[in-house]
């Protein structure tokens, strides 16, 4: 390996020097995602990259690519760091390639209803690129604030727009992405070839950057809807309001999102904005269309509504939450961190889902939020989060909940998202048999792993020492189920929100 | 469907760089129509040559038997075959030999044509006698196995609450499977096939049953999505037995309007407008004259007919259809009577299948939709100039995008497949994004990008299955 000192100047060489960070704050803010980490996993593994690499063109993220072959620094891309399971997060250190300087929309095709973006772009700015041209983008991912279309498309992310055709994967057209060789592969033709002519991009989808990094991305768009309105009921409970999700779906109605909140939601959001809506078990539906059709749908909601003793909010109500649908963590205030558990559940199992997020969450003696959303028609998103303060002893043990939900997901028929760095242990159980198949992509993508290496297959740690070089994944579930036990344990549950109220009142 | 070992057998064939350039098309031409006077007659003969089994699968343990035969790890008296099965079995298959075996699923309906490199030793699947479809009872989802028609899932689905999103382009009586080791072309207003598979239950190369994405929920961060990128091929990575279908709930009210338009241009805004309207029809399925005629006998053809389904609440479909009316401006007559293809019992389906599976069909065009008009006026031009007679299926997507299927009057002879495929390409290179697949089109495309995914392709094949049994590649 070159001494990092060689390697930091080949990489200014490249960049430039205002596009490579190597001090150690720059690091620090790299070495971790959205999920609050407690400082003993730097026991594990190397958090902190090496070098942070700021690329503005797909041939300075190629050469980047090629100077590891140099340097022998592991690659890690991230986009806006938005993830929960240290997809984006070293693992040994090396170089961090932040692709946020890639920020262009390159073309809006009218005529072939795509638009081409850098991977950097922010799908917020995405959305309103594409709005001021009088389209409307099929899918936005939940995070659309923070999260870049190449991190999103590496998560494999869920988000509105679902049951009306607008999965993630229905809208890539096709990705331009840096391979592990340094070469520029496109993963599907220019024309739409509808899966034909040997389209890869599917399985770049969910990859957490692990089989090349994405430069650019064509999306599709639609036309601007006639007309979009927003409508929130309350519930009273929870179970209640995820029994109108799955109505929604039985009754083969079509809106462009449908979510349900907790009131705990609303509790954290009160104390944080005093104007924030009453807490009470809420959903909120976003409808798109024609005039006659969201007037039809509209009908239609307040019936199903009626059925589970629910009642239709004021509209400004309404409007307000959709203004904020994509600042859904501001709870992280209150408490400093917060970690989110992503899981699929079957549509039909939604009411148990729910309570069983919360009981969850009662038993582990934490403060956080159930929320769920549809993401088509077999399939609802359980989104609960809790609030942590990862600079306490007992904050750590609150991981315990991402494993505890995970299992509870398996039981439903379901699964959690995302593997990453923490939740690898969970990749034999989503795929059986099926494990070796998707090792194999890897194998022929990425035979020396070079790119994001040692994660979302395996979990390899920072000691270079044979025996010790990678951990088995379910040594990792074990860490997170003592984390749990301990988390159980705890005599008193966390009251965040009482402390920040002390807090601010002092 | 063979396409990995067709497209290996021609790289492997033209490997020589001096030799590529000048024998590639014409050593496609020559196997695919098996021209003895440009190829040995042993390698003919061998082209010929069809797998020398077939089994007639009832159970997915057969399967996984058999390829535990077949790979090696078990041997053939584990079959528990009568001595005379056994006998034939063993001789047929040359066991004994050093050989390799391979296995082969048999699409119950193919629309085009079939491989060029056909298996020539192993066996061959019959799916026909499995065919059960299991629906949910708490989801609208279904286990369809391969061997069970759409028809039967498509007729079955409402009695159970739910409704089947896709429909064949053209309506032949296709199996479920075909979708995954042929070439049936399902396809929605809304999406792909594909956006309605959740999992596969496959057996693999090693003969473990293993499921491909999820049964009961979508795919979505749990590292590689191989289902989809697999999915038309999925018969050459592992043997696909059952496919978790992804429904929708059965709506209160659904009609058919039928719209007949005597000019192709004005056929050709009325659709790209529809696309770009807020109006969201279930499936919208266009027919030339010809085809219109085929389908509908009973019925006086007009030029271009586009049957648009759509459902929803019962008070809500007169806006829907009054919106259709506004997107479709520009037609001749419109007649909410006419019934739609789908819809017929399962015999007069089978029949009309029947009369459509005469015709010749090349494959797929994929074009936007604006170009329709002027592409199907230049096929049928194409069709007077090649004596045979022109028609084509199509179905519109929410893209903008229709998905076309060319056929032809004319007998499926192996050089009339050839030239007409290669006619209907040139036709479809001059129109602005459109795409040609087809078995033959992926052999003549030689961007650079599509070899490079190409070449991935068939690596992922080979670590996929090591034991080299679902459909391995062989070299000249």
């Amino acid at each position: 390996m070159a001494s990092l000192d060689y390697a930091y100047r080949r990489l200014v060489n490249t960049l430039g020097p205002e596009r490579v960070a190597r001090s150690e704050f720059d690091r620090m803010v790299y070495s971790h995602d959205f999920a609050s980490l407690p400082k003993v996993a730097l026991l594990q593994w190397k958090l902190y990259p090496d070098f942070v690499a700021l690329p503005q063109t797909t041939e300075e993220v190629a050469a980047l690519v090629k100077l590891s072959d140099e340097s022998l620094l592991q690659i890690t891309p991230r986009g806006g760091g938005t993830g929960w399971c240290g997809g984006s997060v070293p693992n040994r250190g090396g170089v961090l390639i932040d692709m946020r300087k890639m920020n262009r929309v390159l073309a809006l095709d009218s005529d072939g209803r795509t638009v081409t973006t850098e991977a950097g772009v922010t799908w917020k700015d995405l959305e309103d690129f594409v709005e001021s041209k009088g389209f409307a983008l099929p899918f936005v991912p939940t995070n659309a604030v923070g999260s870049t279309v190449g991190g999103a498309i590496n998560s494999g992310s869920t988000g509105f727009g679902g049951l009306r055709g607008g999965r993630l994967r229905d809208v890539i057209a096709n990705l331009e992405v840096v391979l592990p060789d340094g070469k520029l592969l496109t993963t599907a033709p220019n024309a739409d070839a509808g899966g034909q002519l040997a389209d890869l991009t599917s399985l770049f989808l969910g990859a957490e950057g692990t089989l090349g990094i994405i430069t650019k991305a064509t999306i599709r768009v639609v036309t601007k809807p006639e007309t979009s309105k927003a409508l929130v009921y309350a519930f009273p409970d929870l179970p209640g309001a995820a029994r109108f999700l799955k109505a929604i779906v039985d009754s083969g109605l079509e809106p462009y999102h449908a979510m349900l909140a907790d009131r705990d939601h609303f509790v954290f959001e009160r104390a944080l904005q005093p104007d924030s809506p009453e807490p009470a078990d809420l959903a909120l539906v976003g409808l798109r269309g024609s005039k006659d059709d969201v007037a039809d749908t509209e009908r239609t909601l307040d019936g199903l509504v009626a059925k589970e003793k629910g009642k239709r909010l004021a509209v400004e109500v309404a409007e307000q939450l959709w203004r904020e649908r994509y600042n859904n963590y501001s709870a992280r205030r209150l408490s400093r961190g917060l970690l989110t558990s992503y899981n699929l559940v079957p549509v039909g199992r939604l009411p148990e889902a729910v309570e069983t997020a919360a009981k969850i969450r009662r038993r582990l003696k934490l403060n956080g939020s159930v929320q769920a959303y549809l993401v088509d028609t077999t399939t609802a998103a359980l989104v609960p989060y809790v609030l942590m303060d990862d600079t306490r002893p007992s904050g750590g043990t609150a991981l315990g909940f991402v494993k505890r939900m995970g299992d509870a997901a398996f039981k439903m028929d379901g699964h959690p998202m995302g593997l990453g760095l923490f939740l690898v242990f969970n990749l034999r159980k989503m795929h059986g048999r099926a494990t070796t198949f998707i090792s194999a992509v890897k194998a022929v993508f990425d035979p020396r792993k070079k790119i994001n290496g040692g994660k979302t297959l395996e979990v390899w740690t920072k000691y270079p020492w044979p025996g010790v070089r990678a951990i088995p994944p379910q040594g990792m579930a074990v860490g997170l189920e003592i984390a749990a036990m301990l988390r159980r344990a705890k005599p008193t549950r966390d009251r965040f929100v009482r402390t920040y109220e002390q807090e601010k009142g002092s | 469907m063979g396409l990995l070992r067709d497209w290996h057998y021609i790289e492997k064939a033209v490997e020589i760089p001096a030799l590529s350039e000048v024998i590639r098309e014409s050593l496609i031409r020559a196997l695919f129509v098996r021209d003895d006077r440009l190829l040995p007659k042993d390698l003919i003969a061998d082209l010929n040559r069809l797998p020398p089994v077939t089994v007639k699968v009832k159970d997915d343990s057969e399967v996984r038997k058999l390829v535990r035969v077949l790979n090696g790890e078990e041997s053939t008296v584990s079959l528990g075959l009568s001595a005379e099965d056994y006998h034939f079995f063993r001789t047929q298959l040359g066991v004994g030999r050093t050989r390799e075996f391979g296995v082969v699923v048999r699409p119950r309906t193919l629309l085009t044509y079939d491989w060029i490199v056909p298996e020539q030793r192993g066996v061959q699947l019959d799916f026909t006698a499995y065919a059960e479809i299991e629906f949910s009872e708490e989801a609208h989802r279904a286990i369809a196995q391969v061997g069970a028609t759409w028809k039967q899932l498509y007729d079955a689905a409402p009695a159970k609450g739910h409704r089947v999103p896709f429909v064949p382009t053209v309506p032949l009586d296709f199996a479920v499977g075909d979708g995954v080791y042929g070439d049936a072309p399902f396809g929605a207003y809304r999406g792909e096939f594909g956006a309605y598979v959740n999992a596969l239950r496959t057996i693999s190369p090693f003969g473990h049953r293993a499921r491909v994405g999820f049964e009961e929920v979508a795919n979505n961060g749990t590292a590689y999505d191989l289902l989809h990128a697999t999915l038309p091929l999925a018969g050459e990575f592992f043997l696909p037995v059952a496919l978790a279908l992804r429904l929708e709930a059965k709506p209160t009210a659904r009609k058919t309007l039928t719209y007949t338009f005597d000019d192709g241009a004005k056929l050709s805004v009325a659709l790209d407008k529809l696309t770009r309207s807020s109006t969201s029809p279930d499936w919208v399925h266009v027919t030339e004259a010809v085809a219109a005629r085929t389908l509908r006998p009973s019925v006086a053809a007009e030029a271009f007919t586009a049957q648009i389904s759509m459902s929803g609440t019962g008070t809500g479909l007169p806006a829907k259809e009054k919106a259709l009316d506004t997107a479709m401006a520009g037609f001749k007559a419109k007649s909410p009577d006419v019934p739609n293809p789908f819809d017929a019992p399962a015999d007069a389906y089978r029949k009309t299948a029947d009369t459509v599976a005469r015709s010749l069909f090349v494959g797929e065009v994929r074009l936007p939709a604006k170009a329709l008009g002027d592409f199907l006026a230049k096929m049928r031009a194409f069709g007077d100039q090649s004596t045979a007679k022109a028609g084509a299926y199509a179905s519109l997507r929410a893209t903008g995008i229709v998905s076309t299927f060319p056929f032809f009057a004319a007998p499926k002879d192996r050089s009339k497949v050839y030239n007409l495929s290669k006619g209907v390409r040139a036709i479809a290179s001059k129109v602005p994004g459109a795409a040609f697949t087809s078995r033959l089109a992926h052999l003549w495309e030689d961007e650079a990008n599509f070899m490079r995914r190409m070449g991935f392709l068939r690596s992922l094949k080979l670590t996929i299955d090591t034991a080299h049994v679902a459909q391995p590649l062989v070299a000249p």
